[in-house]
């Protein structure tokens, strides 16, 4: 930048931002030693707080992909990702919601897919703690809806909910994060891929592994069809005439789990 | 508003010790973006604590002072968060955050000219028309100098709370940061601030470095700022204080001990300037 020293507010502050994020240098020429320090040595207080306060966010949202990584690797990465996703969010809890897609698109990380699934494993398990409060649905209220009402009759899930499908065998793993070293969490590859769910039904948040029809079903209500769709749903996994007792079954258990947010006929 | 007496800033690691010992301070800070989400754990236990005690918010990202855009959705959600909360006051960072939509998360100081006085005042002016009410700007630590500065730390703060009718929150731990890395005297800085301005005061600790200090907030209050803290209650008497602790956490009872500390400085130190005035009388 020329003519640092004297430049208006939008040069200085373009200059100061330019040298935290190591984009550029010509802030130097801005700034003052004093008789103690150098410029450039105080400069870096900024520069490297930058850094460290953003993988401190970031060691803190995802504690399973550190214990997968250990510290050097995770803050190597971490930096990484900092440089392709500085934060566009003035709360620094939103500075780590593109992890799990720059993990599974940038080399080396792509090639570690069970790193990716922990990220988003962890991601949604923020997004869960602070999601809009609902009260679930209690099963009287279930209980009193009348027959008829059953043909037309959908679902919402809470605010919290999710549902991730995983490869590896991520939510167990996950609750070894703190038994294990920095960098020796083993996250080992499934036979066949598992789906599970997310909720918060208060303030605690839960998680547990999905049957595959009870995820086809969950899927069904996810997207806001009717009773019967969801009896059809499940009718990849179980024979027609169980359909029914069965989609009652499972919709109960969510009812009593606290996973319904809604319902409407 | 001068009786408001001693507080902490409210701390996730200290919500069961707060409930299990309560009454032991006379109010909390809380800051502002943690508490800017939709629901759960944070809500409730801010819900909780302002049942009991009144609270100040302290936010760190309205970046007051960058030629960005004011972030409107920002101001909205803070305004959420200030009617579900009617809090005693409203404070952030006299400095910006960043600018061209990235966020820093640092508080970057401002040079201190004509141009960014003209720049903050006018800013301040349409938070406070969005808010309904004053804005209480902090002072902030600063490690670097700028060659532009035409005017005094002091000076800017001491006219911009003129210009915009603004309010002071008043880091005693930053002056001395600022002091010592910018080498000023602070009490120069302290006898700058129009004195009906002054809304609270911080304490905090930082780590000496030996040429620079850093604000880290991780350590105890050391007896340089409790010595500039004594000047400051000598200067704006019966202003509430708080003292922040950010990392290196210890037990409650350990910052209730330090606040104690403060309350028996702010006791003396009232006493000294009682004293010469009835004296005089």
């Amino acid at each position: 930048m020329s003519g640092a020293n004297t430049g208006s507010l939008a040069d200085l502050q373009r200059a100061f931002q330019d040298y935290v994020l190591q984009s550029g240098d010509g802030f130097t020429g801005a700034v003052r030693d004093t008789t103690k320090a150098d410029r450039t040595t105080l400069l870096d207080v900024y520069r490297d707080g930058y850094a460290l306060r953003l993988i401190e966010v970031l060691t803190i949202d995802y504690p399973g992909v550190l214990a997968m990584a250990g510290a050097a690797d995770f803050d190597h990465m971490a930096r990484a990702y900092i440089a392709a996703h500085p934060s566009r969010h003035p709360n620094a809890r939103w500075v780590g919601r593109h992890l799990a897609e720059f993990l599974a698109s940038t080399p080396p990380y792509d090639g570690s897919p069970a790193a990716v699934e922990m990220a988003r494993f962890e991601w949604a398990l923020g997004e869960a703690f602070d999601s809009p409060d609902r009260e679930p649905v209690g099963a009287d209220a279930i209980m009193s809806v009348p027959p008829e009402a059953w043909e037309t009759i959908s679902f919402a899930p809470l605010p919290s909910l999710r549902r991730l499908a995983f490869a590896f065998d991520v939510p167990t793993s996950w609750q070894r994060r703190e038994e294990v070293e920095p960098g020796a969490l083993e996250v080992a590859a499934l036979a066949e891929p598992v789906e599970w769910v997310i909720w918060r039904p208060e303030l605690m948040t839960n998680f547990r592994s999905l049957e595959a029809d009870e995820a086809a079903m969950l899927e069904a209500l996810i997207a806001g069809r009717p009773f019967p769709a969801l009896c059809e749903a499940l009718l990849e996994h179980v024979e027609e005439d169980q359909a029914p007792a069965r989609a009652a079954g499972l919709l109960r258990s969510w009812v009593e789990e606290g996973m319904i947010g809604a319902f409407s006929h | 508003m001068n009786d408001i007496g001693f507080g902490l800033g409210l701390r996730h690691e200290h919500y069961e010790e707060i409930v299990e010992t309560p009454g032991k301070v006379s109010w909390f800070e809380a800051l502002s973006e943690n508490y800017m989400v939709e629901g759960g754990m944070p809500l409730h236990w801010l819900d909780r604590f302002r049942r009991d005690y009144p609270i100040a918010l302290h936010g760190v990202s309205m970046s007051i002072g960058s030629i960005d855009p004011l972030d409107q959705d920002y101001l909205r959600d803070l305004k959420r968060l200030i009617e579900r909360v009617q809090p005693l006051w409203v404070s952030d960072h006299l400095c910006f955050t960043g600018l061209r939509g990235i966020n820093l998360h640092d508080l970057l100081p401002l040079p201190y000219t004509e141009e960014a006085l003209d720049h903050v005042a006018e800013r301040v002016m349409r938070v406070q028309d969005h808010l309904g009410r004053r804005l209480v700007l902090e002072n902030v630590s600063s490690y670097v100098t700028y060659a532009a500065s035409e005017l005094t730390e002091w000076e800017f703060i001491a006219a911009l709370a003129q210009r915009a009718d603004c309010e002071v929150l008043l880091d005693v731990n930053n002056v001395f940061v600022s002091a010592f890395n910018h080498e000023f005297d602070p009490k120069d800085f302290l006898r700058g601030i129009p004195r009906e301005r002054v809304r609270q005061f911080h304490l905090a600790g930082h780590t000496n470095n030996g040429s620079h200090i850093v604000d880290t907030h991780d350590h105890p209050i050391v007896a340089g700022v409790w010595e500039l803290y004594a000047e400051a209650v000598r200067l704006f008497p019966g202003v509430p204080t708080m003292i922040e602790r950010d990392a290196n956490i210890p037990p409650y009872a350990e910052l209730l001990a330090e606040l104690d500390v403060a309350r028996g400085i702010a006791a003396e130190a009232t006493r000294q300037a009682v004293e010469p005035r009835a004296a005089a009388e």
